[in-house]
């Protein structure tokens, strides 16, 4: 089963990047890992032009269920990004999900709203502490002031 | 539990209500690589959430003993090799919900909502909407879900605080997690949802739904909000 996604911004291929970085199982090899076929970045040096044309590179990275692998197709025009395909070609049953359905929504920083200007009809919270556990708390911040 | 954690080991039969908690247990156990486990209860203690409250850590925390070396659950009885505090706080609350829930339904009564504080049954009627509480600010919601016939459960390290510690502590480091500040667990029984909210802060939640089906919303301690494809509600962006 193979999960493809057409990325017509930058979007997509951010999530998975997440998706990378969350299920390797040390982030410090993932980071390193120039480990795919590594077609695009060959002999370049900032100051140079890349050549328009697709670029296809593919990263494998290690799961406790064996090697799994990603590629990622670039088309370049003009010196920038024109469109981005990452296919995961996961075998792993865990690696699947991981490359095509893990963190869907990511709020950065996410701001509270009054729950007062909400129509709401229950609040879903931790649960609220207990007396004993109140009192406790309350003897320690007095011996912290004493 | 007061024989099982002091006395020597032994073998300690349970009600018939225990073995879907220990079975649950179990499951979460295995999906988060040892995280979550009953047997967090003597760091629990020694952290300070005894049942003094002390909320003062001892000098010495000791590590958290590994299931399979220290107890086994053979679907009626729990085997001990030695004196364990078992701490079932992780889902015991949800499942007490559920029994609530239980008891209201053999008496005939189908539509009901009971809300113990954290953990959320809903049962017929219409849906309702819950508020997903800031864990920074209870005057504020993150988000709001929109709950069915279901359970919905959240957990937070901000409430049940004291100086240098909270209540989520990692069975594998011994420590107070800290990379996840709130949780919360849509599920159809309270049991399942309640284990859940305490699974998220330590597992993938892809590797928690390969297991179960669930939905979810979580939030990182940068502020940062993650929810499941399929959550029914809206986070605040």
């Amino acid at each position: 089963m193979t999960h493809r996604r057409t990325a017509a911004i930058a979007l997509g291929g951010l999530s998975l990047a997440a998706t990378l970085a969350g299920c390797a199982p040390t982030p410090a090899e993932s980071a390193g890992g120039s480990t795919g076929a590594d077609a695009a970045t060959g002999g370049s040096t900032a100051s140079e032009p890349y050549a328009d044309g697709d670029y296809t590179a593919t990263g494998e990275y290690q799961t406790p269920g064996g090697t799994e692998s990603i590629e990622v197709e670039v088309t370049l025009a003009g010196d920038a990004i024109d469109t981005v395909t990452v296919t995961g070609n996961a075998t792993d049953s865990t690696a699947q999900r991981y490359q095509g359905e893990f963190i869907d929504g990511i709020a950065a920083e996410v701001e509270g709203v009054d729950i007062d200007e909400l129509a709401v009809d229950k609040v879903a919270g931790s649960s609220l502490t207990s007396d004993g556990f109140n009192a406790a708390i309350e003897q320690i911040k007095a011996d912290a002031l004493a | 539990m007061h024989r099982i954690a002091t006395g020597a080991g032994g073998r300690f039969e349970f009600p018939d209500d225990a073995p879907a908690l220990f079975a649950l247990y179990r499951d979460l156990y295995d999906c988060t690589a040892g995280a979550v486990s009953p047997l967090v209860g003597r760091a629990l203690e020694q952290w300070g959430y005894d049942s003094a409250y002390s909320l003062r850590a001892a000098s010495v925390i000791d590590p958290v003993p590994r299931w399979d070396d220290a107890i086994a659950w053979d679907g009626s009885a729990l085997e001990t090799v030695g004196p364990v505090v078992v701490d079932v706080g992780a889902a015991g609350k949800g499942y007490l919900v559920d029994l609530v829930g239980g008891v209201l339904a053999d008496a005939g009564i189908h539509s009901f909502t009971i809300d113990a504080s954290g953990d959320i049954v809903h049962r017929g009627g219409r849906a309702l909407r819950v508020a997903l509480e800031d864990p920074r600010d209870a005057r504020k919601a993150i988000g709001v879900a929109t709950l069915g016939d279901g359970a919905l459960c959240a957990s937070a390290t901000t409430r049940r605080a004291w100086p240098g510690a909270h209540h989520m502590i990692d069975a594998i480091t011994g420590l107070p997690t800290d990379a996840v500040i709130a949780t919360w667990a849509a599920a159809p029984t309270g049991l399942v949802a309640d284990g859940l909210a305490t699974a998220l802060f330590f597992a993938d939640p892809a590797g928690l739904a390969d297991r179960f089906d669930f939905e979810w919303v979580r939030m990182l301690r940068s502020g940062e909000v993650q929810s499941s494809a399929g959550f029914d509600g809206e986070v605040f962006a």
